[in-house]
């Protein structure tokens, strides 16, 4: 239930962790070691990305808490009406 | 799940974005000499690019001062990214900066501006200008702007962030004229919720920029008409939603809320639309910026820029209806608990 | 739009403020004590930005403090009296009015004081016409968009502490440029650069008068 909402954002980051996973294997494929971490202002594009999607992550747990409070108070709710 | 679609286009758009932003790589250019300064006589430099080709494509190279140029007498390449030559300078050169160029078969031009603080000046050289080629690049990659360089793959992540907002702030405009013409809760809710998306945007967008900012500028923070117009919009909600916290009956708070914003976004917007032409800005794509305006976006970045813009707002939209959804929810429950 | 109330409507603000002069004391005490505050602090001042900010900021905090008051004295009784006499697009804009001539006032008096207390050497090369308009518009600006703020925080039963809340981000931009036309004035600039900073001023002022006369009824009624 709660994993549909969080789908999409994990195959972005899947995707995203994609290319650092390479990276911290070595084993990099020339091109992406030429056009991703050739300067070190790489590091910046990484940290921004990152920043943005940890947010909507953060954001979305916090929706997800707000869905579960209301769950929760209404599943007592219905218990107490059928006492 | 009805209206699904859009959903997943803002799925497939972002992933298109991370994909092809990332990915793609970054166009040739010099970014480096080592000497900065150049006298008549014969000189000796080595230069550096990056993502250039010069290994298998000997380039030629030559120096532009004001138009007029001068060829290198001898061109040795050291690698893909480094290679030396050796100049006769002239006298006479008109300005007191020169530009270092270079062009391969593989990268096209490639130029480092105002590389050289030029000695011995005149009215111009007495010799011809050599011939050079201007066969332009065709591989896909973006271009290698001077202090940008690789953050220029943030046109991506951060600046959809702030169109985002935008779109957000103007639904809860939109929705505040509702409130104040019938005076609708829901609406009322509708407005609390872009607002709130809004905010967590436009915290993203403070965030990245300030992230770039201390890699580029070395601070966390500039006074800058951008990021003024920035911290007003976060404040002006910010206010808003103490505003609704210090109300206690709804419907004399959804009229004050929509009063205040209404007031507040027409404001905001007529300052970021005016202030900024206004005033210098170091920020990039603003005018008067001597280091950008030269360049528009060019179509490799608008073929991945337009696509994240609609991304991003359409998953912040999603976000929006995901909010409003639950808080319209709570308030049903709420309702029907009270009766 | 019926001038003739606004008209009798502002010569009620007008007497009602002769009966209580301790209303306009008060704000010109608070005013002089701001600046002989800042007095002790600093001294003279004769770095143009320095003198020109701190001035800004005393006249800002001046209009918060002036137009607090604006919505406050009302009591229900007077209110109910005027919601039956005048239409609330009459009330608002004789408010603003009232406020927009107050805070002229208020702002060239502090300039005054200003001047006499920090000291007036910044103004030595300044385009005065040009400063002294700077001064005036932005005074008059301050209580336009602080005029319909100060009406919302008194609704919302808070008082002054949720008007500073309200209003600092929606002045600040007003700020920002009055400061610059200011600075620009006092460096002795002529209308062809500040000419664009008191264009855009009145520009504001203008969409806040309009805003104000639009969304005032919805704040009217209860």
């Amino acid at each position: 239930m709660k994993l549909t909402i969080v789908k999409p954002l994990t195959v972005v980051m899947a995707f995203l962790a994609l290319p650092m996973s390479t990276f911290a294997a070595s084993g990099a494929p020339s091109w992406l070691q030429e056009t991703m971490f050739a300067s070190g202002k790489i590091n910046t594009v990484v940290m921004v990305v990152s920043t943005v999607l940890i947010g909507i992550a953060i954001w979305m747990f916090a929706l997800d808490r707000r869905l579960g409070k209301l769950e929760r108070r209404m599943k007592e709710q219905t218990n107490a009406g059928q006492h | 799940m009805k209206g699904w679609w859009w959903k997943l286009l803002s799925v497939v758009l972002l992933l298109y974005v991370v994909i092809v932003g990332l990915g793609t790589p970054l166009g040739p250019a010099l970014v480096h000499a080592s000497i900065d300064r150049i006298a008549p006589g014969p000189i000796s430099l080595e230069a550096t690019g990056y993502n250039t080709h010069f290994a298998a494509n000997t380039p030629e190279v030559w120096l532009e001062n004001d138009g007029q140029r001068v060829c290198a007498t001898d061109v040795k390449v050291l690698s893909d990214v480094q290679f030396s030559a050796d100049f006769n300078v002239p006298e006479g050169f008109r300005t007191n900066l020169t530009s270092l160029w270079a062009w391969d078969a593989a990268d096209g031009q490639v130029v480092l501006r105002e590389a050289f603080f030029t000695q011995g000046l005149g009215t111009g050289i007495a010799q011809d200008d050599c011939v050079v080629s201007d066969a332009a690049r065709t591989s896909f990659a973006f271009p290698n702007r001077s202090i940008l360089n690789e953050t220029i793959r943030n046109l991506f992540f951060h600046v959809p962030m702030w169109f985002t907002m935008m779109v957000l702030m103007t639904i809860a405009f939109w929705q505040s004229l509702l409130v104040l013409r019938s005076g609708d809760l829901v609406a009322d809710g509708k407005a609390l919720s872009a607002v709130d998306v809004s905010l967590l945007f436009a915290a993203l967008g403070l965030i990245t920029g300030s992230i770039w900012a201390r890699a580029t500028w070395g601070g966390w923070w500039t006074s800058d008409p951008k990021l003024n117009g920035a911290a007003v919009t976060v404040l002006i909600y910010a206010a808003y939603l103490i505003l609704r916290g210090s109300v206690p009956d709804p419907h004399k708070r959804a009229r004050l809320a929509a009063i205040y914003n209404i007031f507040a976004y027409v404001l905001m917007m007529v300052f970021i639309m005016v202030l900024p032409r206004l005033t210098d800005s170091l920020h990039p794509g603003s005018g008067g910026n001597p280091a950008f305006n030269q360049y528009d976006l060019d179509s490799t970045l608008r073929a991945v820029f337009y696509p994240a813009v609609m991304g991003w707002i359409l998953l912040g939209i999603w976000a929006y209806t995901l909010h409003q959804r639950t808080a319209r929810l709570r308030s049903i429950y709420d309702e029907a608990n009270d009766r | 739009m019926r001038t003739a109330e606004i008209a009798h409507l502002l010569k009620l603000e007008w007497q009602l403020d002769r009966r209580q002069k301790h209303a306009w004391g008060s704000m010109a005490l608070y005013v002089v004590s701001t600046i002989y505050v800042c007095y002790q602090g600093v001294r003279h001042l004769f770095d143009i930005p320095i003198w020109n900010a701190l001035f800004w900021i005393i006249l800002l905090f001046a209009a918060f403090n002036a137009l607090g008051r604006s919505f406050q004295r009302e009591n229900t009784g007077r209110q109910l009296y005027l919601y039956t006499l005048a239409s609330p697009r009459s009330v608002v804009l004789a408010r603003t009015i009232y406020n927009g001539i107050t805070m002229g006032v208020l702002s060239l008096l502090s300039l005054g004081a200003y001047a006499l207390f920090i000291g007036s050497s910044p103004m030595n090369d300044a385009r005065l016409d040009i400063f002294l308009l700077v001064v005036i518009v932005g005074g008059i600006g301050f209580a336009l968009v602080l005029t319909l703020i100060s009406a919302l925080a008194a609704r919302a039963g808070n008082g002054v502490g949720l008007m500073a809340i309200l209003g600092f981000p929606i002045v600040l931009p007003m700020l920002l440029s009055v400061m610059k036309a200011s600075k620009l004035a006092l460096d002795g600039l002529g209308w062809d650069i500040t000419g664009k900073y008191v264009l855009w001023l009145v520009l504001i002022d203008l969409i806040t008068v309009a805003l104000a006369w639009l969304l005032f009824p919805y704040l009217w009624r209860d």
